[in-house]
């Protein structure tokens, strides 16, 4: 029974993955994966006014007496995933 | 003050950028900088250390956030400004370690790169698969000026094509990723007729144990002397992972991948792509 499962699931992945790369890739399925495929408006993280440059952010937190947040990534944070 | 770095390039840099960030790292647990000193830091503008976190728990970070701007605004961390804008004005001087801060192409194009696992995932175990499992990574395409040239003229250059290929149709979703050598090109066929951009793409490792197949459709437009669209997609089939992309779906997985042309709104917009990190030369090659 355990492999009778096993089976239909691997076949019902296989449908699954058909489905989603099989079908014809038309300039109407290109414009929705592109609408898909952008971050959401939502993403907190990304309504935070990033520097680039530890430099640069030193000087405005000097300018505005804060101290500086650095977000240090191997791969760039806002490149990245 | 945020500030977003990928440090595999100050903890190398050789210039003031370098050694501000080596001297605010150096004072916490990863002062090795052969190896990675990834994590949150939070300092003073004089560049002392308030404090090292590498926990991704947003609540536990917000915490310790809150208590060392309680302590700044404390005094706990004064310094004599004076020196510190001397050594802002100074650094300002300074000569930039060309290899790390690498600009865009004078002339040429910056791409937006989106990619995505569409299925295949078992069930997370944990609140940070769910999230890896669902990301979205984001990387930037370059094109030279004599690329859009070309471009404009309908043709698109060979080396477009590899760069494509080589540093952009990777699974990036789940960190950074291995690059395509150029002998895992097994096919790229991309062809630009009428503005609109058709082809098919394999890459796979020689053991076998990393791929991609998928087709290419797009569409370019361009006015004057300028490309204003810069739309292409890729879907296919993936499979495999790399050293720091692990728990990818077992076996084939669908997996897409959008270009889109940027316009310089978004601040990811002016990052360098992954794959030119240390050699811009090797990667418009």
């Amino acid at each position: 029974m355990k492999r009778m499962l096993s089976v239909f699931g691997l076949l019902l992945f296989a449908t699954t993955n058909v489905a989603l790369v099989g079908a014809e890739l038309t300039d109407e399925r290109c414009n929705k994966l592109v609408a898909e495929l952008q971050p959401g408006k939502d993403a907190v993280w990304r309504t935070i006014p990033w520097e680039l440059s530890v430099q640069q952010a030193r000087a405005l937190a000097f300018k505005e007496d804060k101290p500086i947040f650095i977000w240090a990534m191997d791969g760039h944070p806002l490149g990245c995933t | 003050m945020p500030v977003a770095i990928d440090q595999a390039c100050q903890r190398r840099q050789k210039d003031a950028e370098g050694d501000l960030y080596r001297s605010i790292a150096a004072q916490g647990p990863r002062s090795n900088f052969q190896n990675t000193t990834q994590g949150f830091y939070i300092a003073s503008p004089a560049g002392k250390l308030l404090l090292y976190n590498n926990n991704r728990d947003p609540s536990k970070l917000l915490r310790l956030m809150r208590g060392s701007l309680r302590e700044y605004e404390l005094g706990a961390y004064a310094f004599d400004r004076d020196k510190v804008q001397a050594e802002i004005d100074t650094a300002a001087d300074r000569k930039q370690d060309s290899r790390y801060t690498l600009q865009p192409p004078k002339g040429g194009l910056v791409v937006r790169v989106h990619a995505r696992v569409l299925d295949g995932y078992k069930e997370p175990e944990t609140e940070s698969a769910a999230v890896f499992q669902k990301a979205l990574s984001r990387d930037n395409l370059w094109i030279t000026a004599d690329e859009q040239a070309e471009i404009i003229a309908g043709r698109l250059p060979a080396a477009l094509k590899r760069r494509i290929a080589r540093y952009h149709l990777v699974d990036n979703t789940r960190g950074e990723p291995p690059m395509w050598k150029v002998g895992e090109i097994k096919n790229m066929e991309l062809d630009l007729e009428d503005g609109k951009l058709v082809g098919a793409v394999h890459l796979e490792t020689e053991d076998g144990t990393r791929g991609y197949k998928a087709e290419l459709r797009g569409n370019l437009k361009a006015s004057g002397n300028r490309v204003t669209e810069f739309q292409l997609v890729a879907l296919g089939e993936f499979f495999g992972e790399g050293r720091y992309t692990r728990n990818a779906p077992h076996g084939k997985f669908p997996f897409a991948v959008a270009f889109q042309l940027a316009d310089g709104t978004d601040v990811a917009d002016a990052v360098a792509p992954q794959g030119a990190r240390g050699w811009l030369d090797g990667y418009l090659k």
